[in-house]
């Protein structure tokens, strides 16, 4: 946040990687690269507290431009919320105990033609009324 | 390898549920894992839509317009200042998001205590019948563009007070509503992320292009 440490990660990094990280972070950040995911996504990690704010120091670069944090699969989300130390490639429980049958992961899709919409297999309790006239004689 | 079989399967996934053709399935398996990465599952459910025509400029009016309408969103996705409408525990965890932890005021979130100078409502709580007038009223003295968010099990559907003799059974019967937030109550991060999701849906507005293209 410094611009010591803007400036410092500028140097690090380089300009391209600097402008995108200040485009999509909106903060200049240097790490090492831990790994990529099936879409595509990076993953940095920074553990010198001197650099990065503890709590800080793992992040995502994301593949596409209107990003969310769903684009995170459930491997990666794992080790960017600190819940395991490794990364999915090093990490020898989510090496040998995925599931093959594991569904594939799919990013939210609300708002696009992919999203969930509910449906009903019931008859409905109510029916709108259709009058019929009754001819008279 | 097993990752890249994953993200075959989820393509095919995507495919059928938004009735796209589902092609090359046997080379998308037989790719090696060191490939670029797969086509974005938004970009797939986008195909052929109505949508994609709108923000695909045919010439150089709509060019200007939907150039216009992206300037116009991205104001009015900086600014959202949504309407308190706390009805209940949902509105303590509304109250966190404001709060230091998530930190709504980075995203330009200012609660407004007043429906004329507010763009959003978050519904958070049980809407009972004897406030709906209310309700309503406040939605109906907000300016346009104006959106809904319904926060919780009890304002999606009524919920836990489903079968009760006082409650709305889901403030979408009152309200056009935008985005709902799942949840009883759903955490502060949670409604955040509805935020968000809502930045993306007014992201998609083409108003202006609609309007030249009619």
């Amino acid at each position: 946040m410094s611009l010591y440490r803007t400036l410092r990660n500028l140097q690090k990094e380089g300009l391209k990687t600097w402008w995108r990280q200040l485009q999509y972070i909106g903060d200049a950040k240097s790490g090492t690269f831990v790994g990529a995911d099936q879409f595509g996504n990076r993953y940095y990690e920074n553990r010198n507290g001197e650099e990065e704010v503890p709590g800080r120091h793992r992040w995502v670069d994301y593949a596409q431009h209107e990003y969310n944090a769903t684009q995170v699969p459930p491997e990666w989300h794992s080790w960017i919320h600190h819940i395991r130390t490794d990364p999915p490639a090093a990490d020898p429980i989510i090496q040998n105990l995925t599931p093959p049958w594991q569904a594939p992961y799919v990013e939210n899709l609300t708002g696009t033609r992919g999203a969930y919409k509910s449906y009903n297999t019931a008859k409905p309790k109510i029916s709108a009324w259709e009058p019929k006239v009754a001819s008279r004689s | 390898m097993s990752l890249a079989l994953k993200s075959a399967g989820g393509q095919r996934v995507i495919r059928q549920l938004c009735f796209l053709p589902v092609e090359a399935e046997q080379q998308q398996q037989t790719r090696p894992s060191q490939a670029a990465p797969p086509e974005p599952y938004t970009t797939i459910a986008k195909t052929g839509s109505n949508q994609l025509s709108l923000e695909t400029p045919r010439n150089n009016a709509e060019y200007v317009l939907s150039t216009l309408d992206k300037v116009a969103n991205w104001a009015r996705q900086g600014s959202m200042w949504p309407m308190t409408f706390g009805l209940a525990c949902c509105a303590v965890e509304m109250m966190h998001m404001a709060a230091a932890r998530y930190d709504q005021d980075r995203l330009g979130v200012v609660f407004r205590a007043s429906p004329r100078q507010s763009d959003i409502m978050i519904v958070a709580g049980t809407l009972t019948n004897k406030m709906a007038p209310a309700l309503r009223k406040v939605y109906d003295q907000m300016p346009e563009p104006r959106w809904v968010i319904s926060m919780g099990s009890c304002a999606n559907g009524g919920g836990y007070y489903h079968y009760s003799y006082s409650v709305v059974r889901g403030c979408d019967r009152i309200v056009p509503v935008d985005i709902y937030v799942p949840g009883c109550p759903p955490t502060a991060e949670a409604l955040l992320y509805g935020m968000l999701q809502l930045q993306r849906k007014m992201r998609r507005s083409r108003k202006g292009v609609l309007w030249y293209r009619k």
